[in-house]
């Protein structure tokens, strides 16, 4: 260390300021919420494409031999998570359904996202009329609760598991919308967008590559735990029965809708699907929570 | 005060016309029709032709437009393909199951969360802090329905604590004048009846709960901490109060304004997690309703429940923010 690094160190002055995003990443890696929680969503992933490889079994197999004793055959080293009542290995069903989880996350939170930011963006740059129409549009999905307007939309779309996707996405655009319209109309004002302008740089690559790059990070927040949601609520729907209507479809939700029948003799058939949901949403909203205090502005400089 | 109520009162006149304009196509574009569900698949044409005359689809769109917004504006919902009920009728019966639920739910997440938050705030940074923050955590991230049936399996099944299923045991002989089951309970004197009703609630309201007890113990945390290294603060401390008057005068009064908020915004919650609880509970409320309304293509009583709730949403969410232009004169004026 030199004398210049050592006095920098105390009398307190730091270096040239590192970038946003290196920034956040330092203080990231010092977080240990958020360790756990991209340790547990790498776990998962890495489940999810070595499924065949982890799974003992083929997530369909029956072996109806097995319920010669009676529904159902508990937890044993065979079977780690026990068998369910249709003699199939509730184990290798757990870790297929990581697959279904993971790819409604993201396709949820993409549907939900690109098309709240694309209305929100519109809605906070160009302002006025079209401001007041998608907002007000924004408002009437808002005026039916969450979880209701997509059992709504999900029946409209009929059930499988890509329609209740879908249907879960669009019922999260609004809360994409009106959070990006708030920071568009934020950074609207600021003087990188006046001088841009008075450069004359063009109304839509300055929305798309001054404006938009700017708002990223409360939308990288909110994606995250966006996530944690998707999964929750698509397993609700595949819960109240709107989801794959393939009763094979190894989908976590889906694998709960029947425990109630065996709550009495085979509880553990709903302990496991459900607490795979707990771990993955958990991760998930670690990251989330790990991100907004690395991302956030106020913290900024701080480890 | 009495402009910001008028004008948040006229704002919601285009929300509830666009709400019953995307109703009216909603329920136009569920597959099957009511043709179908009422007559079924083998009805000669001269049937269905007589059908859409006498519920008036053979006209224009906007006509069929303009009709349901004058019976819907009467008070008129229709009748239930299912159970051949007025839809007002079901709903006087089911509304306040549902009601009961989510104060329920609500009383129990403000009850522990309010606490929680608070005291995770003075204890900043201890253990005692980070199990509040990780409660908070699992709160957030169980889902609803999960939660509901552990604790069934648990206090039910089990343990045979609490009952599972309905609102009160069949056995048990009550009136009921208002549908509140406990309200009813102690109104006619019939504390068993009362008793037995809130045994029912318990375990739904736990479990319908959870997230709302989560989302306000970390918001007053949240905000407690601010609050607590306001400058106001630091003076009524150096001025000699007594911290137990500073915490309960200055920090706390203050700190309550988001959790308020908050507590409002949870009622969506509360009113969309009531299908999935009702569901496992097997309570006959707004939310089974509306779910066995879409298996059964039940239309009347999916646009009039939905609707309903819909609006019952949006006047809360008025009275939040009502309630917080009360208590926040900051927001009045802008």
């Amino acid at each position: 260390m030199t004398v210049a690094e050592v006095e920098a160190v105390t009398s307190g002055i730091e270096g040239p300021p590192a970038g946003l995003w290196r920034d956040a990443w330092r203080r990231v890696r010092h977080n240990p919420g958020a360790i756990v929680g991209f340790s547990v969503v790498a776990l998962f992933i890495v489940v999810a494409v070595f499924a065949p490889l982890i799974a003992p079994y083929p997530p369909n197999d029956q072996d109806l031999s097995l319920l010669a004793k009676g529904c159902c055959p508990g937890p044993s080293w065979s079977h780690l998570m026990g068998v369910d009542d249709l003699g199939r290995d509730e184990f290798s069903r757990v870790v297929y359904g990581t697959r279904y989880s993971l790819v409604i996350g993201v396709v949820a939170v993409t549907v939900g996202l690109s098309i709240g930011m694309l209305l929100g963006a519109v809605a906070g740059f160009f302002g006025g009329a079209t401001d007041n129409i998608v907002m007000r549009g924004m408002d009437i999905m808002l005026a039916i609760p969450g979880l209701l307007l997509a059992i709504g939309i999900a029946a409209m779309l009929g059930p499988g598991i890509w329609q209740v996707m879908l249907a879960v996405g669009i019922a999260s655009v609004p809360i994409f919308a009106r959070l990006l319209r708030g920071t568009v109309l934020g950074q609207r004002e600021s003087d990188y967008v006046l001088a841009a302008r008075s450069t004359g740089v063009r109304r839509r690559s300055i929305l798309s590559s001054h404006i938009l790059p700017n708002s990223m990070s409360p939308v990288i927040v909110a994606g995250t735990l966006a996530m944690a949601t998707a999964i929750i609520d698509v397993a609700g729907l595949g819960f109240l029965g709107l989801g794959p209507q393939d009763p094979a479809t190894p989908e976590w939700g889906t694998m709960l809708t029947n425990a109630d029948r065996y709550l009495g003799t085979a509880a553990f058939l709903a302990l496991f699907p459900g607490l795979a949901i707990v771990i993955v949403v958990l991760g998930f909203n670690l990251i989330g929570d790990g991100l907004r205090e690395a991302l956030d502005p106020k913290l900024r400089g701080r480890v | 005060m009495l402009r910001f109520v008028v004008r948040r009162l006229l704002l919601l006149i285009p929300v509830l016309i666009g709400l019953s304009l995307l109703i009216f196509v909603w329920i136009r574009a569920l597959p099957g029709t009511p043709v179908d569900a009422l007559l079924g698949e083998r009805a000669t044409p001269k049937a269905v032709a007589e059908f859409r005359q006498h519920y008036g689809m053979d006209r224009p769109i906007f006509v069929q437009y303009w009709d349901y917004l004058k019976t819907t504006a009467s008070g008129e919902l229709g009748t239930s393909v299912a159970s051949h009920r007025p839809v007002t009728t079901e709903i006087r019966e089911r509304f306040p199951a549902t009601i009961e639920l989510t104060m329920a739910a609500m009383m129990f997440a403000i009850c522990l969360g309010l606490p929680l938050g608070m005291i995770a705030a003075k204890r900043y940074g201890t253990a005692t802090d980070h199990a509040s923050l990780f409660v908070s955590l699992i709160g957030i991230s169980i889902p609803i329905f999960f939660l509901a049936i552990i604790l069934k399996y648990l206090f039910a099944v089990r343990l045979g604590w609490l009952p599972s299923v309905g609102r009160q045991d069949v056995l048990i002989d009550a009136r009921h004048p208002t549908n509140f089951y406990v309200l009813d309970g102690i109104v006619t004197d019939n504390w068993a009846a009362a008793w037995d009703a809130t045994k029912h609630l318990i375990l739904p309201a736990i479990a319908l709960g959870s997230i709302p007890l989560a989302i306000i113990a970390r918001v007053t945390r949240a905000s407690v901490l601010d609050v607590q290294n306001e400058d106001y603060v630091r003076t009524a401390r150096a001025k000699g109060l007594s911290p137990r008057v500073v915490d309960r005068r200055h920090v706390l009064r203050n700190a309550l304004l988001p959790v308020t908020t908050i507590i409002g915004l949870q009622f969506g919650i509360l009113l969309g997690g009531a299908v999935l609880t009702e569901t496992v509970f097997a309570l006959p409320g707004m939310g089974s309703w509306v779910k066995e309304a879409i298996f059964n293509h039940d239309y009347p009583a999916l646009q009039g429940g939905i609707l309903f709730i819909a609006v019952i949403f949006v006047l809360v969410n008025l009275l939040v923010d009502i309630t917080y232009g009360l208590i926040n004169p900051r927001i009045r004026v802008s």
